[in-house]
């Protein structure tokens, strides 16, 4: 597994945190389900924009949970207590002058399972923008295939637009997912394990569209596997038990980790 | 012993046990629907007419109808078996009854004289006897070969002419009035003259009668022509004699109607409360008290239904509404007495737990990834339930409409206080402005059923009347079930849940 690793990073580029504008930023960040239970403890990152970045650690490790605060999944558990700051683009997302449908417009979602709607697929793709208020239907049709595009789904569905989605294979599922919270023209793309539940052929068409869309979007991505974040990512957090461990480029923290946790833990010595 | 314990541990017995509980069910399902169907439809056909002469010389015209074995117990307690057969003769007016009971010892002979006639009349029933004089046009016709053919030439003219009178009332000219009065004394010219089994000679105005035939010379496929049009004519004629004879359109229409109605309001009621209860409401003591409620809602007779209707729709509603906008009416009420608008809210209230509780389970049947996506994509709530959770619930929405019908238009007591009636005057949809007429009364089959089977005068006459219109309701419950049942599936091929 070390060797594989060390493969997927020789052709990864050093990056220097110190240089990147931060867009997401949290702020001695403690997060319950209840209020025995303490989540995420004392977190405090600054994700950078336009790159990739990839929570890692063990199950139970609060990283997806941290993710889901980023545009305010976890509102709706009831019983939650979350205390600290999240600033995305330098504002505080849980203040009341943030429109949750604005913040979630700007910080689009990729879940672990695909979800596509019953509907078909262009109604699938045009569905953010709708509820948005997009009513033309010239200029939807230009945000479905844009985003389509986008998410290498184009050249595969652009005949059979109105079939159901439920048709697609889960590979391509997953990708219509993607090309959905594209359409909506967001910031930041949040993806929560996305290749989780697909085979190897269609993870990697997953990861090549991670790869093209850093250029214009900041994604930060949870991952069970240590090999797609070190081929995808250019920083990664790694967290256990509500903490953030240890946060760094990539390729510094597969090959010369601060922390022995991280060491431990890269190397298959647990999780 | 232990061949008998491994029998009970595979569970054989249990397999037996559950087999034969089916096979009961389907027993009871079979001989019911059997019963129904046999007793419904043989009504109709057009049985031979029998001339029985007893040994004392009665004689008897009449239609064979049932027929029974009496056991009387002799003083020396020995039993002697009397056969006996039950006539339906009719001539109601004449004899006082419509059936005779006869034993068969008693009788002499049966023969079927090929002109014996059945007459169907307006009033009184049945009328079985021979033509033996047509009178119309002026003329007289006595000659055995053409009476029938001109009985029902006769027929038709004095059914034109009645038509013509018709006409003429509804015009309302003050001159047609002695054209109606001309029409009047023509259409009574219009005689024939009936000998009945006994011999004695009734002449009759043809306007009161429906129509006539001779079994006796009709083959099979005359008899089929004439069962199928006894058939239509039932469905979609309009009752007589206090509903035991003629059709049962107006039930019909009433029913659908009302069920119609019903279903238009107390889908979109119980779909909100639904939605509310699950998407709304802060889950906790509160929603579990009203969700208990809701359920044993269901469990309340329908009497209950129907009292509350009573005094809530039609009394406090009903009686509102004419205070304030029919008030130049009152003492007569408008809306203030049981109409098909408050009969058909009586029963959305009677049906909305069943809706609420299947589109209960049809929203949580919504894969929580849906809603979660569509949150994420900057849905609000409502944009999520709309676009979401009802489209995908639809299902579960059309199965608590099957079964909310199915409950439905099968109820009576509720109805009974609300509006039905044994015979209304005017259908509550008509082509006079405005068209729908929500006050008015209306009549159900399932009332009818009640009604022609135990409350009518004639309670003999009236059976096979009660069994075809317990079919047509069954036929009617079923066909709107499959109708929603169609719908159901068009929507789940739609909305099949995302999964791979």
């Amino acid at each position: 597994m070390v060797v594989n690793i060390k493969s997927s990073l020789s052709n990864l580029q050093q990056n220097d945190i110190q240089n990147e504008k931060i867009i997401i930023e949290t702020r001695n960040l403690d997060f319950y389900y209840t209020s025995e239970k303490k989540s995420l403890i004392n977190v405090n990152i600054q994700i950078p924009e336009k790159k990739v970045t990839a929570f890692i650690g063990p199950s139970g490790c609060g990283k997806s949970t941290l993710l889901r605060n980023f545009n305010r999944m976890n509102d709706l558990i009831p019983g939650i207590k979350l205390e600290g700051q999240i600033l995305i683009e330098g504002q505080d997302i849980f203040d009341k002058s943030v429109r949750l449908e604005d913040l979630r417009k700007k910080v689009g979602m990729v879940f672990q399972k695909s979800n596509p709607f019953p509907m078909s697929i262009w109604e699938n793709v045009a569905f953010g923008p709708k509820v948005n208020g997009e009513t033309n239907s010239g200029t939807l049709n230009e945000m479905v295939e844009s985003a389509l595009k986008q998410a290498d789904l184009w050249k595969e569905v652009k005949d059979r637009l109105t079939d159901s989605a439920l048709d697609l294979s889960g590979g391509q599922q997953q990708r219509l997912c993607i090309a959905r919270a594209l359409a909506n023209k967001p910031d930041i793309i949040l993806m929560d394990e996305p290749a989780s539940a697909l085979d190897p052929i269609s993870t990697g068409k997953i990861e090549e569209t991670i790869e093209e869309l850093k250029s214009n979007y900041t994604v930060v991505i949870v991952t069970h596997n240590m090999q797609q974040a070190a081929r995808v990512s250019d920083y990664t957090a790694f967290m256990m038990v509500g903490e953030l461990i240890e946060f760094n480029d990539t390729k510094t923290l597969f090959t010369t980790p601060e922390k022995k946790l991280t060491e431990e833990y890269i190397t298959g010595r647990f999780g | 012993m232990n061949s008998l314990k491994e029998y009970f541990r595979k569970g054989d017995p249990y397999v037996l046990l559950s087999s034969l509980g089916l096979i009961l069910s389907l027993v009871m399902v079979v001989f019911f629907v059997g019963i129904i169907l046999v007793k419904g439809l043989s009504i109709f056909w057009p049985s031979d007419v029998e001339l029985v002469q007893l040994k004392d010389g009665t004689k008897y015209l009449g239609e064979l109808w049932s027929s029974e074995e009496n056991k009387i117990t002799n003083p020396d307690h020995s039993i002697n078996v009397v056969p006996k057969v039950q006539y339906k003769t009719g001539n109601r007016d004449i004899y006082g009854f419509d059936f005779k009971w006869i034993d068969k010892s008693e009788i002499e002979s049966i023969s079927n004289p090929a002109d014996a006639t059945v007459f169907e009349r307006k009033e009184y029933g049945n009328f079985y006897g021979f033509i033996k004089k047509v009178a119309f046009k002026g003329k007289e016709y006595t000659k055995n070969n053409e009476l029938f053919d001109k009985a029902t030439e006769a027929l038709d003219y004095s059914e034109n002419l009645v038509e013509k009178q018709a006409d003429l009332m509804k015009s309302g000219n003050p001159d047609a009035e002695d054209k109606i009065e001309k029409l009047n004394a023509e259409i009574s010219s219009i005689q024939i003259l009936i000998e009945s089994a006994d011999g004695s000679l009734n002449t009759f105005s043809l306007s009161k009668f429906v129509g006539f035939y001779q079994p006796n010379q009709m083959n099979l496929f005359e008899k089929s022509i004439h069962y199928l049009l006894n058939i239509w004519t039932f469905i979609s004629g309009e009752p007589r004699e206090s509903n035991t004879e003629g059709g049962v359109f107006p039930a019909i229409f009433g029913t659908v109607m009302m069920v119609i109605l019903m279903s238009v309001l107390v889908v979109p009621f119980g779909v909100l409360a639904a939605v509310y209860l699950n998407e709304y409401a802060k889950q906790g003591l509160l929603t579990r008290i009203i969700r208990l409620s809701v359920n044993n809602l269901a469990g309340v007779p329908s009497i209950v239904y129907g009292i509350f209707g009573l005094g809530f729709f039609i009394y406090m509603i009903g009686g509102s509404i004419d205070t304030f906008f029919f008030s130049e009416k009152l003492p007569e009420p408008t809306y203030g007495t049981g109409g098909i608008l408050w009969a058909s809210l009586t029963l959305a209230l009677l049906t909305l737990p069943v809706v609420v509780v299947a589109t209960e389970e049809g929203i949580l049947a919504v894969p929580k990834a849906n809603k979660e996506g569509a949150l994420a994509l900057g849905a609000t709530k409502w944009q999520m339930i709309r676009k979401i959770v009802l489209p995908n619930a639809a299902p579960g929405i059309l199965t608590g409409l099957i079964l909310a019908i199915s409950r439905g238009a099968g109820e009576v007591a509720p109805l009974m206080i609300t509006g039905v009636v044994k015979l209304a005057p005017a259908m509550p949809l008509d082509t006079i402005f405005p068209f729908f007429h929500p006050d008015r009364k209306f009549m159900h089959l399932g009332f009818h059923i009640y009604d022609v089977g135990f409350q009518s005068p004639n309670v003999e006459a009236a059976v096979p009347m009660v069994y075809s219109t317990a079919l047509l309701l069954i036929i009617i419950v079923v066909f709107l079930n499959l109708l929603a049942i169609f719908l159901r599936n068009k929507m789940r091929k739609k909305y099949k849940s995302a999964s791979f």
